[in-house]
């Protein structure tokens, strides 16, 4: 355990430790008077002596007290080695109580969740970011204290790597119930609401004939003009086939989180820094997508006719146009705690230390209290 | 009212003492002063049957013409004793001790005077008070009863201390209106040169004199410790210095000049007590009361 200082020149501020000295000098020399007839047998010779005599010790004392830690706290102290090595054990949402057993005595039990919150309280939801949350839990514990974790059997919310973490982890297994495991949702169709003007009807129908290639039985989307008013409801993605400006209510749709393709001559918003979605065999591209507010704006780069855009033709044509409108579904995150155990060896993290402050800034409290009690108590002296 | 002066419980301890004279008085005649002798006087104090030598003038005729019997009226003689309460009233006596700020030296001297003069005007003597000032002498004549009482109790009220002792020159009217004979207190601090001098001379002139000195408890004890700034309120003089450095030499020199002072006062044959102003004036007023019978 070793203190430092984050401002070590802050401590010239204890220069002024000479201040409560100089008061307690100056105010000394002032002597009382009293009225003393039997004067004549006084002797005159001896004038005080000029050694350094300070009087209310204690005052003084707690004023230079009082000062020095005003200058400790100016150069911000942290304390280093002050760690917690107490075995931490973090326990997945998903173990039961029962399989806990016994716990030291010594040890903090924790969920595996954010913040870490304490065993007594209810447990958390059981699918956590494991792996972010066992890196963290690496970074914050003091290096020297022992690390159990307590898994279930199969657990969600892997990443792409095994933690690599800096301790050995005690790594066990619990008979708990392990969580559901997350069904990939079988990826909806996209709702198309296709607005076109008269003079990319054509365009729209390749459109119209896509979509209703994505599943039998589906009705394709009707053409609506460009007059008309958008439907209140539903979870939509709107075409926009038209010349010029996107309208006011189509953009507002695209801020809330609707996804909307546009023909290459409608004129963007802004030019907002777009990605190209997709290529052409020779590397051109045919359509291109930015980010709109929280949903996003996807335009063709040609005009949708076979002569510019031969792709239309294509018969791969409707599922390159949902995988345009469609977001990825998430990657399965799920491990078997068995074949999941996290690495240990890496560069241990530089430890936190402890900020002092608050500590200080209590004591100073205190000691300013401490002093102004004193000062208070100190007796008056009044000339007779 | 004389005992707005005196609390109760010293009033009712003043009750065991008395006033006794050391010499034996020459005009008195018989007996100790102490014990009233009656007499003729305007003082009525009782009837008594007539006896051989009594003079016939002392004859009550008009109880005698209702009772056929001759009775003497008798009546307190006056007191041939005549005791003069000086009081220093310089500057000095306004000093207090710092821990009972109130209570000054002229407070216990007050005190001390209205104890003896009720003593003294219990026991029927005449009882006179000066107050010794420089700027002026104030008092009151000897007198005897009620009267003087409440005459002694606002004049002891009305002192206050101010200026220096006074030299001899002011001090002329004592000398005319005290005389041969005369019990005389002097109640102050006797730092003064002017006042040892004062009862020298006094008592060289035939009047018993009788010291009481009052210090206060500082000048005693010196309890001082730091630095101070000492001003003596007579002569204007100060002085500053470190008093723990001072305590030694000051209590050495202090109780050296106490000694000088008592064997003066014992050359001139003047009996004297010392009292410190925070202590109860019993002892004091014993042994200035009866010298004689101190121990």
């Amino acid at each position: 355990m070793n203190l430092s200082l984050l401002l070590p020149g802050a401590l010239a501020a204890l220069a002024a430790l000479a201040l409560p000295l100089l008061i307690h000098l100056a105010r000394r020399s002032e002597p009382q008077r009293i009225d003393f007839a039997a004067l004549r047998w006084l002797e005159s010779a001896p004038r005080p002596r000029h050694s350094l005599r300070l009087e209310e010790r204690a005052l003084l004392a707690a004023r230079l007290l009082l000062i020095a830690l005003l200058a400790l706290w100016l150069g911000q102290p942290l304390l280093f080695g002050a760690g917690d090595v107490r075995p931490f054990i973090a326990v997945m949402p998903g173990v039961s109580r029962e399989a806990l057993g016994t716990l030291p005595p010594d040890a903090r039990a924790h969920w595996l969740a954010p913040g870490f919150p304490a065993l007594d309280q209810t447990a958390p939801d059981t699918t956590q970011p494991i792996a972010s949350l066992l890196r963290q839990l690496d970074a914050e514990l003091d290096p020297q204290a022992p690390l159990t974790v307590l898994a279930t059997t199969a657990f969600d919310g892997t990443d792409a790597q095994i933690p690599h973490l800096a301790r050995a982890v005690d790594w066990r297994i619990a008979q708990g119930e392990a969580p559901a495991p997350q069904s990939a949702p079988e990826p909806e169709m996209p709702a198309l609401h296709l607005i076109a003007d008269v003079a990319h009807a054509g365009g729209a129908r390749y459109l119209q004939a896509a979509a209703a290639a994505w599943r039998e039985g589906i009705e394709p989307p009707a053409r609506h003009d460009p007059e008309e008013i958008l439907p209140a409801a539903g979870n939509l993605t709107f075409v926009w086939l038209a010349e010029g400006e996107l309208p006011q209510a189509l953009r507002e749709r695209a801020s809330q989180g609707a996804t909307i393709l546009v023909a290459a001559d409608a004129s963007l918003p802004e030019p907002a820094a777009a990605v190209s979605l997709w290529r052409d065999a020779e590397g051109a591209p045919l359509a291109e997508g930015a980010a709109f507010g929280k949903g996003r704006i996807v335009r063709f780069t040609r005009a949708l006719s076979p002569e510019a855009m031969p792709e239309l033709l294509d018969p791969g044509f409707p599922d390159r146009l949902r995988a345009l409108l469609q977001l990825e579904p998430p990657q399965p995150a799920r491990a078997d705690a068995r074949f999941w155990r996290p690495l240990d060896g890496a560069a241990p993290w530089p430890e936190t230390p402890r900020d002092l402050r608050s500590w200080l800034a209590l004591a100073i409290a205190l000691g300013f209290a401490l002093e102004r009690g004193l000062a208070a108590r100190a007796p008056r002296k009044v000339p007779a | 009212m004389a005992h707005a002066l005196i609390p109760p419980e010293l009033l009712s301890r003043l009750k065991s003492l008395r006033l006794a004279t050391t010499r034996s008085r020459g005009d008195g005649g018989i007996g100790q002063h102490a014990s009233p002798a009656r007499g003729a006087g305007l003082e009525f104090v009782q009837y008594r049957g007539y006896e051989q030598g009594d003079s016939l003038r002392q004859i009550d005729w008009k109880l005698y013409a209702r009772s056929d019997r001759f009775f003497v009226r008798e009546a307190e003689r006056e007191s041939p004793l005549t005791v003069w309460l000086l009081l220093d009233a310089s500057a000095s006596m306004a000093q207090c001790d710092r821990a009972r700020p109130g209570w000054s030296r002229l407070d216990g001297a007050r005190l001390i005077a209205a104890c003896i003069a009720e003593i003294a005007l219990r026991q029927g003597d005449r009882v006179g008070l000066a107050g010794l000032r420089e700027d002026e002498l104030r008092g009151l004549p000897p007198r005897t009863g009620s009267r003087a009482h409440n005459g002694l109790w606002l004049e002891l009220q009305a002192l206050t201390a101010e200026g220096r002792f006074p030299g001899s020159a002011r001090l002329m009217p004592l000398w005319e209106r005290t005389r041969a004979g005369d019990l005389l207190f002097l109640i102050g601090d006797f730092f003064d040169e002017d006042a040892v001098t004062l009862v020298e001379r006094l008592a060289a002139t035939g009047r018993e004199v009788r010291a009481i000195q009052l210090l206060t408890a500082e000048e005693r004890d010196f309890p001082f410790a730091g630095n101070f700034l000492f001003h003596d309120a007579e002569t204007g003089v100060e002085l500053q210095g470190d008093a723990t450095s001072m305590r030694a030499g000051y209590l050495e020199r202090f109780s050296a000049a106490q000694r000088a002072l008592d064997a003066r006062l014992d050359a001139a044959g003047i009996a004297h007590a010392r009292g410190a102003l925070d202590e109860p004036p019993d002892r004091l007023l014993r042994a200035v009361l009866a010298p004689g019978s101190r121990a």
